[in-house]
């Protein structure tokens, strides 16, 4: 390999659009990983769905349990909902940051932390009063795994929403602002996410 | 934030400035504070947690103790080790400045630096090196225990509970080892320097899928004291919800080395794909970059269907979820999918990088550039994009989609020719060269050989009615040793030898090699010619005693194995006598044209004074001005 030693980069001084454009396509390859699991469980919904082994998707009343009765898909698609306006929150944030506008990004950013919580909360919530257990057939465990996927998702989704909030207040996206259009692509996945949960749990 | 760079000495008569935090953290803390998490995690989970599983067919209070001790093990062993600090940094606002950055990367710390979270790509590099071996050292150990125990009819000394935990544990330590071989220490240390970079892409993330295996390995060696891994390295369910809760220790070591592997595939396709040098056109990329980012590409999907299928059977165990179990309406093949999905493409996760490290080394020692550089891109290519297509093929005898049967035996035979187009480009560029003959050489010979007995018995086993005979036979077992270990492992071990000059500054010693790899060699040969004699004869595989007419073809097995054994010690004794007292390396003794050869050794912290601009390609051996 002939190689010539005169190039010169500085090392410590790369351009903001350099390092984003790296940090995006980071991001999205750990997304294939992540969208590989999330497709991996909704195939695992249809597939025991499609089997119903011994009957057992949604057991029947018997003598020593009630029957599974399936949560409404509503519940699901709200968490979606919820996270879908959170997802424009940031848009919106990631608006002002364009813009130059610090009020912007601010109350973006940190209207988009809310929605994350809210919809990680409401979630638990969800979970708790779903009229089964994890333990009463098929339905009922791949219902817990899609909501518990949920919960992992919109955890981090809080973290990361959370920290870009305090980024922003402490003015840390004025020159740069790489990391509030990456946080864009994973808030965008995981509302997607979230949608193919609510769109399985429609079928029962 | 006062960092440890800018901190003014301490004068005499004052204490001692305080130390940041990430100065105090090292693989001591690590291991402290991961012991801690994991008792306080299990007195938690005994305090909090209810003893009644009534409804649930297999729950264990048990198996939530474990799970979730070894879980807070994770924990604490992240935060000890210091993985968390960079992201809770990253939330506060406080970013890590240049100095901290600097620290990070070892700079400065001499030996210290191998027991940090050290983000420099050469020092993860040797740290993947020696976690390597050691998992190979265990993995071995395991393998004599088995092949002593068979070494007569009639069943050794082994019970047979004990003999299956031992073969389950050997199953799966040594498949992550040939995992790991090659993209983790060559792909860190070697990867980035070969193509022009300063660093990964990602370095916190490198030292993060580091550290996440070092954190999975205690998991997994503490099934040893939970009842061991009696269902084979596959844990099919339901047969492993009915496990020890050594299954645990093998749940939690799946899901971390997952994570693990997911994180090591997008830093090192991110570091190809963005940070070759100027001038480094797809063209001109070594083919052993083509070779290690196929491999973890082709994990980041595969990957997490592993992780998917532990985690199901981890929530059937602890919460009394029935996925798999089909009194609850679960299903075994669910498992049997799911795990295949990623096990197929994981043979070849294990063996491209290794056959294109052996490409990369042939053209140095034959002095003739890579016969059809294009063709060998394309057989990685389609071996990585049929390898996504074929897992039923461990399924035939299941009866999961019988229908289905004859459309997988075609991919899987498709598969041999792209593998046949790697073979030619071997065989290609050895054509009529001045052959250097050196071990690196040799191993290219050997997987040759080895590969293409791996290989056409593979074309066999794919066949459905042949299957149907020698399936769950020791002919299987001889099968896929004969392409993780004949090939796999012998381009790792070539690799080692090749890139070791560079890697400690000191040359391999010739001798050790060269007796290393006769012995391994040999043996090798020996030991699974035997089991394929055995797996015809029909001898089953993970049972610890057979009939007496197996017993011949076991005894060669077996001293073949112990060949082997005597092999691996020498390469074991040559990399520790070579690393401490071997002779200086010159900067390229192999007179190479890649340009990890262009750097002097050591090799500096951030490889390049100048970043390289490159003119040609790496295999302009034999052409004039080359």
């Amino acid at each position: 390999m002939s190689v010539e030693t005169h190039g010169h980069v500085n090392p410590h001084h790369e351009h903001p659009d350099v390092v984003g454009s790296r940090n995006r396509l980071g991001l999205i390859l750990l997304l294939v990983a992540d969208i590989a699991f999330a497709l991996g469980v909704i195939f695992v919904y249809f597939y025991l769905k499609g089997q119903n082994v011994n009957d057992m998707w949604l057991p029947k009343a018997s003598d020593t349990q009630d029957a599974t009765v399936p949560v409404s898909s509503m519940g699901a698609w709200y968490v979606t909902f919820i996270a879908a306006i959170g997802l424009l929150f940031h848009q919106y944030a990631l608006a002002g940051v364009k813009l130059k506008n610090q009020t912007q990004l601010v109350l973006g950013s940190g209207l988009a932390f809310l929605a994350s919580l809210v919809a990680l909360i409401y979630q638990g919530i969800l979970m708790n009063n779903a009229s089964f257990t994890i333990t009463m057939g098929a339905y009922a465990s791949c219902y817990y795994l899609i909501a518990g996927l949920n919960v992992v998702h919109l955890f981090l989704t809080s973290f990361i929403s959370l920290g870009n909030w305090n980024r922003s207040r402490l003015g840390l996206y004025v020159s740069d602002h790489w990391h509030v259009r990456i946080v864009s692509v994973w808030w965008t996945w995981m509302t997607i996410s979230s949608l193919l949960g609510a769109f399985a749990l429609s079928f029962t | 934030m006062t960092t440890m760079m800018d901190r003014p000495a301490s004068a005499p008569g004052h204490s001692a400035p305080k130390k940041a935090l990430i100065e105090r953290l090292n693989i001591f803390t690590a291991f402290g504070l991961g012991i801690i998490g994991a008792i306080v995690f299990w007195y938690i989970a005994k305090a909090i947690l209810p003893a009644n599983t009534a409804g649930s067919y297999i729950k264990s209070n048990r198996d939530q103790w474990v799970l979730l001790a070894m879980i807070g093990w994770l924990i604490g062993f992240m935060t000890g080790i210091g993985a968390f600090i960079g992201p809770f940094r990253w939330l506060l606002g406080k970013d890590l400045s240049h100095e901290e950055n600097l620290f990070y990367a070892g700079k400065d710390l001499g030996v210290k630096r191998y027991f940090r979270y050290t983000t420099d790509h050469k020092v993860v590099g040797i740290q993947y090196l020696v976690t390597t071996m050691v998992v190979f050292f265990v993995g071995g150990v395991l393998a004599m225990l088995i092949r002593t125990n068979l070494g007569h009819a009639g069943g050794g000394w082994l019970q047979p509970q004990t003999y299956n935990a031992i073969v389950g544990m050997h199953g799966i330590i040594m498949i992550v080892a040939t995992i790991i071989m090659v993209t983790g220490p060559f792909g860190n240390f070697i990867m980035p320097i070969m193509i022009g970079a300063r660093d990964m892409a990602f370095p916190r993330l490198n030292a993060l899928s580091l550290w996440l295996i070092i954190a999975a390995i205690p998991c997994i060696l503490s099934s040893i004291f939970l009842g061991g891994i009696p269902t084979g390295w596959v844990a099919y369910n339901p047969l492993a919800s009915q496990g020890p809760p050594g299954q645990d220790g093998y749940i939690m070591f799946i899901c971390i080395f997952a994570l693990s592997t997911m994180v090591a595939g997008a830093n090192i396709t991110t570091t190809v794909i963005k940070m070759r040098a100027k001038g480094m056109t797809w063209n001109r990329t070594p083919i052993f970059i083509y070779g290690v980012v196929a491999s973890v590409a082709l994990a980041l999907p595969a990957f997490p269907f592993f992780f998917l299928s532990q985690v199901l059977s981890a929530m059937d165990r602890a919460t009394g979820s029935t996925f798999y179990d089909v009194r609850g309406g679960g299903s075994g093949w669910l498992y049997e999918n799911l795990f295949w999905i990623m096990g197929h493409p994981e043979v070849y996760v294990i063996l491209i990088p290794a056959v294109a490290a052996l490409m990369e080394m042939a053209p140095v020692f034959t002095r003739r550039p890579l016969f059809s550089f294009n063709m060998a891109i394309m057989g990685i290519a389609g071996i990585s994009g049929l390898s996504v297509l074929v897992w039923a093929h461990h399924m035939y005898t299941t009866g999961w989609a019988p229908l289905l049967n004859g459309p997988f035996m075609l991919t899987t035979e498709l598969i041999s020719i792209p593998t046949g187009l790697l073979f030619l480009v071997l065989i290609g560029t050895l054509w009529r060269g001045r052959l250097w003959m050196t071990m690196p050489t040799a191993s290219i010979y050997a997987l040759l050989w080895n590969f293409m007995i791996g290989g056409v018995t593979g074309i066999y086993l794919s066949d459905v009615p042949i299957d149907g005979a020698l399936h769950g036979s020791m002919f299987v077992t001889a099968h896929f040793h004969y392409t993780l270990m004949g090939a796999g492992l012998t381009g790792a071990v070539a690799s080692l030898v090749y890139w070791f000059p560079k890697m400690t500054g000191r040359m391999f010693d010739k001798t050790l090699s060269w007796i290393g790899f006769w012995f391994v060699q040999i043996g090798f040969n020996i030991a699974f010619i035997g089991m394929f004699l055995v797996g015809l004869a029909g001898q089953p595989r993970r049972v610890g005693s057979y009939a007496a007419l197996f017993d011949q073809g076991n005894m060669i097995t077996t001293g073949g194995a112990y060949l082997i054994m005597a092999g691996m010690l020498v390469f074991l004794y040559g990399v520790i006598s070579s690393w401490t007292h071997g002779a200086k390396a010159p900067m390229n003794p192999w007179f190479a044209k890649t340009l990890e050869w262009t750097v002097p050794n050591p090799v500096p912290l951030e490889n390049f004074d100048v970043l390289p601009v490159v003119t040609s390609d790496a295999y302009g051996y034999g052409k004039a001005q080359s």
